[in-house]
């Protein structure tokens, strides 16, 4: 057996274990584990929808979250970064510890987003756009993942978010604002339309 | 591993039975594909994300764009060859496998690259270890090179920033395009090998682009000339300056450079460095490094027109005389050097000649007086009559000059046989003990100048008793030294009565074997001597004689060394100590005396002409004291064991001879 | 619904769905499936009912309510104000029926804990193995002299609990005419939604600037304080004139002589501590306490419930849960989210204890949001943890609290936003 074979053995047992895990983390039992990621995390379903998939326009879906994302925007929220309105509030009860329990309940959601009212034509554009400036980071057309979650996010939220960006409100991640100035550099102002409308049209 | 997992592992064991029974069934009939999920993206057991390869090859991998922009503005290259990573040895692995800092995809700060091959080399040996496949070997290998690379300079931490090392795995490996022993990678590598040391190395490598070596591999693609790697070591490099990289650089040039480094050993400068030495010339003293070029190219380090500029480095009174030095001649190659070759065979034939002479007659000699001896015969002690009446055989002048003159011969010997036989352990170890081969060459200097001055001395005393002696001084009478023809039947008979055709012969004052090694030293004093004086200060020599006389003096002065050695340690031991006569040994020439029985023994004519003139009185002395006994024989049996020592150790170096 | 999730879960781990409906819940090794009876299908009831199937899919859980459809007080002052209907904050159980609920229309009339029996109106008995009884609030009637249920129900609508009351009063105030004057009698301390008689006087104002810009509502309140008073009285300010003699919105706290002591229903006027006040719509908020099965069943203490604060149980009967309004949880508020919150920690003890194990360390939230008008919205969270020691809820300390004062009108208007969606989701949550 080969080094590499050794390693993709490793990798297939770690899958298994994975699997393993995570039915524990949602089986029935898991409820019963002290301060559990779950009892935390079924205390936002009351705004983000059972088990993180939102059914308000206006509340991020978290289903299916990375959980390195989600870590990263519960730190920035408790450092009353990103321009929230109510996150932050929240944030602040939270230790990392339990942000991580947290985003690994997400992680071990699978996202169901809501059909969204959207300009078909716009969408087919902001694919084009997408495919151009977004989907290295944003791959699978911004299905959840490791840059966040576009695809199915709702459009509301994503309008907050990107208008945020663009009004300083909330940092760029690196090297995003020079994929979104070429966007609109060659689409003009309806790149950020089109990419939105592109994301709310994927739903699943 | 998140906490609730490990909490609910344990706290609810059904669960745990739960997944026992079900896994089974997860490898038979899995329905959808694993990895839906997000938490499938991440290792349950360290919690960190599992980032596929295909991830980072999104951006790495992009042919379009093989460049980025750094957070200030500066270009920077992210482009991985999918395919050579793929089929390099590590193209198994997950990238940040290796790039282990890296847990964020896309990067969410500019990633730092570091990357430690070591560890996971040695850790995946360990666990090979309980499994060894054909790769084990292989990475064994792998690891000893690790460890020669972590003594190498290029280990160390560099003198320009601390806190780094001179040069690390990936500065020389193409981190994503390490081949396996024979793929194409390799083949190429090799080829690329001056490119990369000269990323660093652009001198060296500037030079190296000129040397034939350089234009083989660079313009011809001749992956079997020399690389950096093939002189340097891949690993164990060292900087030039240190001994050990100058040693190991000239052995590496001896792996192709075969016969030049057989010669180059044979010659006083490789013995030297045999010794494991670097004060003498080294192949790129006289080649030059990098730059090495044929003796025809003009700008050659060893062109006719350069080639005195690198004696100078040395010997600074280098004339040019010294051009005519043959630095690889080979007294094996009757072509080339004819004259080196002709001494060569005459010197081999005169100590095989003289030790097959004289050890058929030792062999003889040992065979007869065994014979006799078993049959009672022979000369034999009579205990009852111990000898108390001594004849004097050396005054005092004479026994001194035996021993500094034994003392002498036998420190030649040791400092001398080291360089013949640097190739030894014993060699190299006496070298060390006398202070290094500088030291020794002082040692050996003097030696010979008292071995010298001893000699000359004796020839003064000697001429001036025949002086004294003028008007009665009888060449060829009985005492006299002088080989006559009665030594020549001597001989004959001494033959017949090893062959039991004869008495033993009587002798006079002087057997003819002892004639023989009063005589020997005067033909070695004039070889060795002569060469030795040649080699004694080589600038001055070269003031009158061609280069090429030192690897003559070289030669004869080794081989005639060798035959005294041999000699002396053996036949003239036999014939004076080991005999059975005189086993264990013959102590006359410290106490200078013979007991009265012996010397009737063995020179009976001396004794009867003595006694029919009347003047044996003359000579008889009482037995010597119990003391003066004692050291006689203390001083003969260190002398006699230190022989038999050197003997050893000369046959040793003559049998372990590379040539 | 969210049950597929779990399936899909265990189809990609174990390939066969069938085995994680036997392998994965081997209590029903133990016999037939746990029975959970649920009093009442408000917030708590709703959500307590889905959160135990959605844990333990063997759970034979049935949810007995009167009414067919559920009506949210949250938004119904949205009703008031006209920006929705009434209609569109009512919601049938057909939700939970797919959760594999059981809902019935009865009404609970009576717990026998020992036997672990609920009784129904209609004479039905349902055993139990664990009961949860989240029956909301009732009135406490008598405290205001003159006011009483027909009252309610005809001329002086509480509108408390959404529903005909909530029309009624909204009628009222269309009929009003222009520079009319809304009379709110706010509750004493504990209520359901402290902030709601606030949002109303906000909503009802919304309405009048837009159709009877010359209306007054006055807040008659035996309170020196309110809740996210700061909040509204900015809001106020912004949008009503509060503060000016123009003021659309007057509030009359305690020590201002805001205690009202009796209503002439007759008249529509209200004598308060120090002076009378006439109104075209009155709309007093009575005192409240526990919904009436709490009493049937001997749950309450007081006007509330006392509950274990880890799980909810009740302190008087073993076996049986107290959620939502009714339980006595401070320091969380009478909230729909503080309901639906206990509502999981409640099932997570039930599904704990049928598998005979501790109950898990609750944690609770709490989120609030109020639209005062448009593009205003203002909002309270707070998070809370179990002190085990004093088996008490605590808001984690500096953390929570209200919407920023003088916030950017961007965030206000995503608040409101934030509101509706908050809505949609935690419907979403109890229902769906």
């Amino acid at each position: 057996m080969g080094v590499d074979d050794m390693k993709s053995n490793e990798i297939m047992n770690k899958v298994i274990r994975n699997l393993i895990l995570a039915a524990l983390a949602l089986g029935p039992a898991a409820v019963l584990a002290a301060p559990s990621g779950q009892a935390l995390s079924f205390t936002c379903a009351g705004c983000h929808g059972t088990d993180g998939s939102s059914v308000g326009p206006s509340m991020p879906a978290i289903a299916g979250m990375d959980p390195g994302v989600f870590i990263d925007a519960m730190k920035a929220y408790r450092e009353d970064q990103r321009n929230p309105t109510i996150m932050n509030r929240m944030a602040k009860a939270y230790t990392d510890e339990q942000f991580k329990e947290m985003a690994w309940f997400f992680a071990g959601q699978r996202l169901r987003s809501m059909p969204q009212k959207h300009d078909a034509a716009l969408a087919a554009r902001g694919a084009d756009l997408h495919k151009k400036h977004c989907e290295k980071c944003h791959e699978k057309g911004g299905r959840p993942g490791d840059a966040g979650t576009l695809a199915g996010q709702w459009m509301p939220y994503l309008e907050y978010t990107l208008g945020d960006f663009l009004d300083g409100k909330r940092e760029w991640p690196r090297k995003m604002k020079r994929k979104v100035d070429a966007a609109v550099a060659e689409e003009g102002k309806n790149a950020l339309p089109a990419l939105i409308h592109y994301y709310g049209s994927q739903h699943q | 591993m998140p906490s609730s997992i490990a909490i609910t592992r344990v706290a609810c064991l059904w669960a745990v039975l739960f997944s026992l029974f079900i896994m089974p069934a997860a490898y038979a009939a899995p329905e959808e594909p694993a990895g839906e999920l997000m938490i499938h993206s991440y290792d349950p057991e360290t919690g960190k994300r599992i980032i596929p390869n295909e991830r980072c090859l999104t951006c790495h991998g992009d042919e379009k764009e093989k460049t980025d922009v750094r957070d200030d503005g500066s270009k920077v290259k992210i482009f991985v060859h999918r395919k050579e990573i793929e089929a390099s040895v590590h193209g198994k692995l997950r990238c940040n496998d290796c790039h282990s800092t890296i847990d964020r995809v896309p990067h969410r700060k500019a990633p730092e690259v570091i990357v430690g091959c070591i560890d996971c080399h040695k850790e995946t040996l360990e666990k090979r270890k309980k499994e060894p496949d054909g790769k084990t070997e292989r990475l064994k290998i792998v690891n000893e090179q690790v460890g020669n690379y972590m003594q190498s300079i290029h280990a160390q931490p560099s003198k320009l920033d601390q806190s780094r090392t001179n040069a690390t795995c990936y500065d020389c490996h193409e981190a994503h395009n390490v081949g396996e022993l024979g793929s194409i990678q390799r083949d190429e590598k090799r080829l690329k090998n001056p490119e990369v040391c000269g990323r660093c190395h652009e001198k060296q490598l500037k030079a190296y682009r000129t040397s034939d070596h350089g234009k083989a591999v660079l313009e011809k693609a001749d992956s079997k000339s020399a690389v950096c790697s093939d002189c340097h070591t891949t690993h164990a490099i060292d900087a030039p300056e240190t001994d050990k990289a100058k040693r190991a650089i000239t052995k590496n040039c001896g792996d192709c450079h075969k016969d030049a480094q057989r010669t180059y050993f044979a010659s006083y400068h490789g013995q030297v460095h045999r010794l494991g030495y670097t004060n003498t010339a080294k192949c790129h003293d006289c080649h030059g490094s990098h730059e090495i070029k044929g003796p025809k190219d003009p700008t050659s380090e060893i062109h006719a027109n350069n080639r005195l500029e690198n004696c100078k480095n040395c010997h600074k009174d280098a004339n040019e005389n010294f051009l005519t030095f043959w630095p690889h001649g080979d007294a094996n190659d009757s072509e080339k050097y004819p004259g080196l070759w002709t001494f060569k065979i005459f010197m081999q034939t005169l100590i095989f000649g003289v030790m097959a002479f004289f050890w058929v007659h030792v062999l003889l000699w040992l065979y007869r007086e065994v014979k006799d001896r078993m049959e009672g015969k022979g000369f034999i002690e009579d205990l009852d009559k111990p000898d108390v009446v001594y004849f004097r055989r050396f005054p005092l002048v004479w026994r001194w000059i035996h021993g500094l003159f034994a003392i002498a011969t036998m420190t030649l010997i040791l400092t001398g046989t080291t360089l013949l036989f640097s190739h030894t352990g014993w060699a190299k170890a006496v070298v060390a003990f006398l202070g290094g081969t500088e030291m020794e060459g002082i040692i050996h200097r003097t030696a010979a100048v008292i071995w010298l001055t001893i000699f000359l001395t004796h020839l003064a005393i000697a001429v001036r008793n025949i002086w004294r002696n003028r008007s009665s001084f009888e060449w060829f009478g009985s005492t006299s030294m002088l080989p006559n023809m009665k030594d020549m039947r001597d001989l004959r008979d001494m033959f017949k009565w090893f062959l039991g055709r004869g008495p033993r012969p009587e002798f006079s004052q002087w057997t003819y074997w002892q004639k023989f090694d009063y005589w020997a030293p005067f033909w070695g004093a004039t070889v060795i001597g002569t060469s030795g004086l040649l080699l004694f200060a080589p600038e001055a020599t070269a003031i009158f004689l061609p280069g090429w006389m030192f690897n003559i003096a070289t030669l004869v002065h080794a081989e005639e060394a060798l035959l005294a050695a041999i000699f002396l340690n053996s036949v003239h031991f036999f014939n004076v100590h080991f005999r059975p006569e005189r086993f264990p040994m013959s102590t006359t020439i410290f106490t200078g005396v013979i007991p009265i029985e012996e010397f009737k023994h063995d020179h009976r004519i001396e004794y009867e002409r003595l006694v029919a003139s009347g003047e044996l009185e003359k000579h008889l002395v009482r037995r010597p004291s119990r003391r003066a006994d004692l050291a006689a024989s203390f001083i003969t049996t260190v002398l006699i064991m230190t022989g038999l020592a050197l003997l050893t150790l000369v046959l040793i170096g003559l049998m372990t001879s590379p040539n | 619904m969210t049950d597929i999730n779990r399936r899909a879960f265990i189809r990609a781990a174990g390939g066969v769905a069938a085995l994680g409906a036997t392998l994965g819940f081997p209590s029903l090794a133990l016999g037939s499936a746990r029975r959970v009876v649920v009093v009442g299908g408000g917030v708590g009831g709703s959500t307590v009912a889905k959160y135990l199937r959605k844990l333990d899919p063997t759970l034979a859980v049935t949810l007995i309510e009167t009414k067919p459809s559920y009506t949210t007080c949250f938004m119904s002052n949205e009703v008031l104000g006209g920006e929705r209907t009434l209609e569109s904050i009512t919601f049938g159980y057909d939700g939970l029926r797919r959760h594999g609920v059981d809902v019935v229309m009865d009404t609970a009339v009576g717990i026998d804990p020992v036997k672990k029996t609920v009784q129904t109106a209609s004479g039905k008995g349902f055993d139990y193995d664990a009961c949860v009884v989240s029956p909301g609030i009732d009135f406490k009637w008598g405290a205001i002299a003159g006011y009483n249920a027909e009252i309610a129900a005809n001329s002086v609508p509480h509108a408390w609990n959404a529903g005909p009351q909530t029309l009624l009063l909204r009628r009222q105030i269309e009929a009003m005419p222009e520079g009319g004057r809304v009379i709110i009698v706010a509750p004493p301390d504990p209520f359901k939604c402290p902030p709601g008689p606030y949002e109303r006087a906000s909503q009802i104002a919304l309405y009048c600037k837009h159709h009877k810009p010359r209306a007054k509502i006055i807040i008659l309140d035996a309170k020196d304080a309110f809740s996210k008073q700061g909040l509204f009285i900015e809001g106020w300010t912004k949008l009503y004139g509060y503060g000016t003699d123009n003021s659309m919105i007057q509030w009359v706290g305690g020590s201002g002589g805001g205690k009202v002591e009796s209503l002439d229903a007759a008249k529509l006027s209200i004598q308060a501590e120090i002076e009378e006040f006439k109104g075209d719509v009155v709309n007093i908020i009575p005192p409240q306490k526990a919904g009436a099965i709490a009493f049937a069943a001997d749950l309450a203490e007081g006007d509330w419930c006392p509950v274990n604060k880890r799980t909810f149980e009740s302190k008087r009967h073993k076996d049986i849960y107290v959620l939502g309004d009714a339980s006595s949880a401070a320091k969380m508020p009478k909230s729909a989210y503080a309901a639906n919150s206990q509502a999981k920690v409640a099932a997570a003890a039930i599904v704990s204890r049928f598998h005979g194990l501790e109950p898990g360390d609750p944690t609770f939230v709490n989120t609030c949001y109020s639209v005062v008008g448009e593009d205003f919205g203002i909002s309270v969270a707070a998070v809370y943890s179990h002190d085990a020691a004093t088996n008490s809820i605590e808001p984690i300390p500096n953390s929570g609290g209200i919407s920023p004062a003088k916030a950017s009108p961007e965030i206000r208007k995503r608040e409101v936003s934030y509101a509706h969606s908050w809505f949609k989701n935690v419907i979403n949550d109890m229902l769906e």
